[in-house]
């Protein structure tokens, strides 16, 4: 998926010239049903349903009913194994910048072979604007969504299906992020949604929510603000300015005014007094940095103030962050959870969602599929066709930054068996299957990667001689072979960014 | 206090070139003792504690026992009156720019004389900055009060002492400003202090307060992203900006990203979804007001949402807004209170404070006189030498934006009586004295400001004659008008000043300038005429009373009453008919009063209540002196007294206009009292009481009285209150509940008045009110 590295992002221009590689993104789009999409400020998210075809081996019983009891069968195997075709339900989201928007439209029209799907559910502020494209290339009626119903479906969904969806994250801590254990009952909540500005909204049950309040001063004011006071146009960019800034050359600290700390407050001397409260006396240039980390600094701790105090006056301990200011950047995870922290002393913790970025096309989708009634069943994410969390922080390198900022995947499948908790569990709530958690346990990471890797010849030989009839399983082992290394690669260089809670075997 | 108008008001510069004027400006310095500071980020505060010397009226009686009962001293005077000094406290607070501080700390140096004074209570983000230069020029040691503890103890001192302290801005409205009554209980309250940070502060007692919350978006906000936004550095004028530009240009509205409103989430489209959201994605430029009303709109409902959330998770409903962002700034007033406005959809109101600026200061003052127990005693603005509440609007002209950005004061003097309510208010949270509030009442307002214009002249010949003896009683008589002339005109422009503005506050700002340029009781020599003329008649007023019929004396009785209320020196009307024509006598003033039924009459009932039992206690609050006291109220109280109700009279603590004062008030009743054995006997056996009500104005507010009185209500069991004369009855008091019986009347002497309340000159109000059963039993 490392494509299109050199590609101008802008959001301004339609960039055609990208080439899909058919087997990577949209995949099983012949079998595609029912569309959504959710059409951001940036960023475009479409969701489709597919039946995938798999091979899957099958075993049964040899008829021995003639031959007596207890006597061994020499010669004859035990039971006879077949490789049959099943077919499961899959859903796909794709995420891509919405420079690449008529290019995909395109690509789905050329692969798109189900004629029954008529309409595409639509939400997103983006999807009235690109109404008129989607109508004239897919021929398929938009049909708007309720953009927060959305939303909360899409969080619902993901809280439910996938095991360790919510994470807190530590900058300073051994492992970045720390996914928390789904609780069976996920209501109550807050969600948090700084997209341009900032909603806040509580969700009591599946259908039950409320915005209970909001800011003007969300993600739209960083880069809005940040753009004027540095000339810098591009979010990304704004925040790599903030993470090189020194906030202490811009702000008033409290130990500015007073000197050190005002200990009859409880006010500590490196506090920030006024944001900017140094620029409206000092005639100085201030840099560009220091501005962007000011700014930063000054949203941040004011969504997370509000953040507690809707918190505290709903009751709510579990507080979830969205919205493009969040997505994935570890700046502003780094700075709402330092908030959060200080305003509720550790009481509330800040929790952010793996496939945050979803939630509106998963949500989308979901109202489009309702007489499927995709909520009764159970679902798993499929890691192969996932891309997994992937940090856009600035310090990461280009290729990466690129890869993330180009198609984002998620794949669920659905489970044949709708799954439970084992009755006798002493307490579900805490209840953790995996006994060491490898993104906190680097002796152990590194050794079991080592060994997954080496254990991978062995597979992959494996794999060719279970097949031994089918000319292709080489070819195919060798693709398996390739993925499977580049996961683990993956998982060795952002072990902190891992894609999801990475466990012994 | 027009000075320096041109002068350079920047912050940066020390400017010495101000020549400060010793009569308005740090007055009564020689006698300060007890000096505080409190300096901010642009301007200075400064308070200290003096003693003031008084000219006073005093009466004394002529000792009359050689001269046996009843016989009339033809020639001599009734009593004697003196000037006197006396000394009050008071205590002087004065703000200005900080670059005027070596300026004013020079001025001080030079005419501080008292000597005691070893050090200054200072506070303030400035304090430490100026400290050396503040130990250099005064030699007294600076002496550091923590900041938050001076806010909260000048906050709780202002919301104590000053009636209309805190105000609710409606930019829309009539009326800018409107003036809460403050409650008895000022506690709980959360105290919302925007200076360059925001500091939220639930009050719960004097002494207990605490920071339960705070942002780093503030004040200082607004200045420094302003500052890097449009390149303009002075606060002011990016509010300037502020209040010409368009949020709309900037910000990303609801209907920007949804094409109109957001139904289904109760967003309405001119919401605004993101603060600046324009500005991340256009590439235009922003005008410098456009993008500087953005941010007022950021900063203000990001504070106001803050307030609302702190507010309900205290359960607090009074909160308060101060800080440099709010000080008198209408378009950060207006923003805040929309902003809370929204956030609680009504719930909360945003208040203000009047001297919101002084708070510091005031609780740096109150923390270094923590010996003379400050709190303890009842004080009361200085109308005359307080500056008032100005407005910094950028709206304004410049001369008030200049002045108003150099000095403003504020004076309390300290009351020698302590204040409280009358224990017979019906619900003392809801009373209010003033029957109609001029600064809403913009026909009123502009009759009765042109009323006391007209009326100037008269007042300032007055004050002339009362001080024949006085050559330079000429130039002070000048210079009492010109002072209350401008602040009539200040009040015509600034109707908010003072708080609400009533005829109440007209009146007693005259009196504060009287008494400012030594014109303490410019009547006082005119009572002693008249109430010596009305003892003549007495007896005779009396007796003629006597021989009616029962129902026919209660008539006369309260047409007496009526009729002396005639009499009365403060009513222009009146004023003029008793210059030209002193004949103008009682019986013909019976004449002059309407016929029955009255313009309010509820004469048949308060009859039919004086055929059943006589009350047991009735509180008389007296009007004038003269006809009205001695012809009108004595015969009338003469027949309480004879029915067995016991009569407490309460009459003004200090002199204004002709009204009785209580000093006055003994020297009559004793005249009285020796040619009458009704009086005599019952002042010998304590059923006529003579106690002073604590003011010295011609209204009355039934929420300062003096303690005393209220205990004397209680302990008689108090259950009639009889209110007379048209500042007491009609322009305060006309709507007040009581719990116990009550008679209100007055007679209009004012014909724009009258006409107000539908009836014509010297139309009678006879207002006799019940309380409903449920209210009145206890």
């Amino acid at each position: 998926m490392a494509l299109s590295g050199g590609v101008d992002r802008g959001s301004h221009s339609m960039d055609k010239s990208i080439t899909l590689p058919p087997d990577e993104i949209f995949r099983n789009l012949e079998n595609a049903k029912r569309f959504a999409i959710d059409i951001g400020g940036s960023l475009t998210k479409l969701a489709y349903y597919s039946t995938v075809q798999h091979k899957v081996a099958k075993v049964r019983s040899f008829d021995h009913s003639t031959k007596v009891s207890v006597q061994e069968t020499d010669g004859d195997p035990l039971y006879e194994i077949s490789v049959q075709e099943e077919i499961t339900a899959r859903l796909h989201f794709i995420k891509f910048e919405n420079a690449y928007i008529e290019t995909c439209l395109d690509f789905i029209k050329d692969h798109l072979v189900n004629t029954e799907t008529k309409v595409i559910k639509a939400t997103g502020g983006g999807a009235h604007k690109f109404k008129d494209l989607i109508e004239k290339k897919l021929k398929l009626k938009v049909d708007k969504e309720d953009e927060m119903t959305c939303l909360i479906k899409g969080c619902n969904f993901v809280l439910k299906n996938i095991p360790h969806e919510a994470f807190v994250y530590a900058k300073h801590a051994d492992s970045e992020f720390r996914f928390q254990h789904t609780h069976p009952d996920i209501f109550p909540y807050l969600l948090i949604n700084i997209g341009s500005g900032v909603s806040i909204v509580k969700v009591e049950a599946e259908d039950k929510f409320e915005r209970i309040g909001g800011s003007s001063i969300g993600g739209g004011t960083f880069w809005g603000l940040g753009a004027l006071l540095t000339k810098t146009k591009r979010f990304d960019e704004l925040l790599q300015l903030a993470s090189k800034g020194q906030h202490t050359n811009v702000d008033m600290l409290v130990k500015d005014i007073y000197g050190g700390a005002y200990g009859s407050l409880g006010l500590t001397g490196d506090l920030i007094a006024s944001s900017f409260g140094k620029s409206a006396t000092t005639d100085k240039e201030f840099s560009k940095e220091d501005m962007a980390k000011s700014l930063l600094h000054m949203i941040s701790n004011d969504i997370g103030q509000l953040a507690c105090l809707y918190a505290k006056l709903h009751n709510l301990t579990r507080v979830y962050f969205g919205g493009f200011f969040i997505r994935g950047h570890p700046v502003t995870m780094h700075t709402i959870t330092y908030s959060i922290n200080f305003f509720t002393k550790g009481e509330v913790q800040a929790l952010f969602l793996r496939h945050e970025g979803y939630l509106g096309a998963i949500g989308a989708f979901l109202k489009g599929a309702e007489e499927d009634n995709p909520n009764q069943y159970s679902w798993g994410e499929n890691y192969a066709g996932s891309s997994g969390l992937m940090s856009v922080s600035p310090e990461l390198n280009p290729v990466q930054r690129a890869r993330s900022g180009t198609f984002d995947m998620l794949e669920m499948d659905r489970l044949e068996r709708q799954l439970v908790n084992l009755p006798l569990l002493q307490d579900p709530t805490s209840y953790i299957p995996d006994t060491v958690d490898l993104t906190e346990d680097v002796l152990a990471r590194e050794y079991w990667l080592y060994c997954f890797e080496e254990a991978l010849d062995g597979v992959v030989k494996r794999a060719i001689a279970s097949q031994k009839d089918q000319p292709k399983a080489v070819e195919r082992a060798e693709k398996f072979r390739q993925k499977y290394r580049h996961k683990l690669q993956t998982l060795r260089h952002q072990p902190l960014l891992s894609r999801r809670r990475m466990t012994w075997p | 206090m027009a000075l320096c108008g041109v002068a350079d008001t920047g912050s940066h510069s020390m400017d010495k070139s101000i020549t400060l004027p010793p009569d308005e400006i740090f007055r009564n310095l020689e006698n300060a003792k007890r000096f505080a500071i409190d300096i901010g980020g642009s301007l200075t505060k400064l308070a200290y504690y003096s003693t003031v010397q008084h000219k006073v009226a005093k009466v004394r009686s002529f000792d009359h026992s050689a001269k046996v009962s009843l016989q009339e001293t033809d020639g001599d005077p009734l009593y004697e009156i003196s000037v006197q000094e006396e000394i009050t406290a008071r205590l002087h607070f004065i703000k200005f720019e900080n670059a005027y501080i070596e300026t004013c700390l020079d001025f001080i140096k030079d005419h501080l004389v008292n000597t005691e004074t070893k050090v200054i209570k200072a506070t303030g983000g400035g304090a430490h900055k100026f400290k050396d230069l503040i130990e250099k020029k005064l030699k007294l040691k600076v002496d550091k009060e923590d900041e938050m503890t001076c806010l909260i103890k000048g906050c709780n001192f202002v919301l104590k002492n000053i009636p209309h302290e805190a105000f609710v801005y409606a930019k829309h409205a009539d009326s800018e400003f409107r003036f809460q009554h403050t409650h008895p209980d000022i506690f709980p309250y959360l105290l919302i202090n925007i200076g360059s940070g925001v500091s939220i502060v639930k009050v719960e007692a004097e002494d207990k307060f605490e920071r339960i919350g705070g942002s780093s978006i503030g004040g200082g906000t607004f200045w420094g992203l302003g500052a890097l936004l449009t390149k303009t550095k002075r606060f002011d004028e990016l509010l300037q900006l502020a209040s010409k530009g368009q949020h709309t240009n900037v910000d990303m509205l609801v209907k920007d990203i949804y094409g109109g409103a957001y139904g289904s989430l109760g967003l309405t489209g001119d919401l605004i979804a993101s603060s600046f959201g324009k500005s991340a994605t256009t590439d235009k430029e922003f005008s410098k007001e456009d993008m500087a009303k953005s941010l007022l709109h950021m900063i203000s409902n990001d504070i106001g949402q803050l307030a609302c959330l702190y507010a309900k998770l205290h359960n607090l409903t009074r909160v308060y807004f101060g800080g440099f962002f709010i000080r008198g700034h209408p378009v950060t007033m207006h923003t805040i209170t929309y902003s809370i406005n929204f956030f609680t959809k009504g719930e909360v109101q945003a208040l203000f404070l009047r001297h919101e600026g002084y708070l510091g200061a005031i609780g740096a003052f109150l923390k270094g006189a923590e010996e003379d127990n400050p709190n303890q005693y009842s004080w009361g603005e200085n109308y005359a030498g307080s500056s008032g509440l100005m407005s910094v609007s950028p709206e304004l002209n410049p001369i008030q934006r200049a002045r108003s950005g150099t000095f403003d004061m504020l004076e309390m003097d300290r009351l020698e009586r302590q204040l409280v309510n009358l224990p017979l208010l019906q619900d003392a949270t809801s009373y209010i004295p003033d029957t109609v509030d001029l600064t809403e009442d913009a026909l009123a307002r502009e009759y009765w400001l042109y009323c006391f214009e007209e009326a100037l002249d008269g007042v300032v010949k007055r004050a002339i004659a009362s001080q024949k003896d006085q050559p330079e009683a000429v130039e002070r008589a000048e210079k009492f008008r010109q002072k209350y002339r401008h602040k009539l005109q200040t009040l015509r422009h600034q109707p908010f000043a003072y708080g609400s503005l009533t005829v109440r506050s007209l009146l007693d700002t005259r009196e504060h300038c009287l008494n400012e340029f030594n014109f303490p009781d410019p009547y006082s020599k005119i009572k002693q005429k008249e109430n010596d003329m009305a003892l003549k008649y007495y007896l005779k007023v009396v007796k003629s009373v006597e021989e009616l019929s029962w129902e026919q004396r209660q008539f006369n009785l309260v047409k007496g009453l009526l009729a002396g209320n005639v009499f009365d020196w403060g009513a222009k009307a009146v004023s003029d008919v008793l210059e030209s024509d002193p004949e103008f006598g009682f019986e013909q003033a019976k004449q002059q009063l309407q016929e029955r039924p009255w313009l309010v009459d509820a004469y048949n009932q308060w009859i039919e209540r004086l055929k059943g039992p006589p009350h047991k206690c009735a509180l008389f609050f007296v009007d004038n002196s003269g006809i009205d006291i001695i012809l009108g109220v004595f015969p009338f109280i003469r027949e309480l007294l004879i029915r067995g109700t016991e009569v407490v009279l309460a009459s003004n603590s200090g002199p204004a206009l002709n009204d009785v004062t209580n000093s006055e008030l003994q020297i009559l009743t004793e005249r009285i009292a020796a040619m009458d054995p009704v009086i005599h006997a019952a002042l010998k056996e304590d059923r006529l009481a003579l106690v002073q009500n604590g003011s010295s104005s011609p209204c009355l507010d039934l929420s300062r009285l003096d303690k005393v009185l209220a205990t004397v209500v209680r302990e008689r069991g108090t259950d009639l209150v009889i209110i007379e004369g048209m500042g007491r009855a009609i322009h305060t008091n006309y709507y007040a509940m009581l719990s116990c019986e009550s008679l209100k009347l007055a007679v209009i002497k004012n014909s724009w008045l009258a006409d107000r309340l539908g009836g014509k000159i010297f139309s009678v109000v006879f207002k006799y009110e019940v309380p409903s059963k449920a209210q009145g039993q206890h």
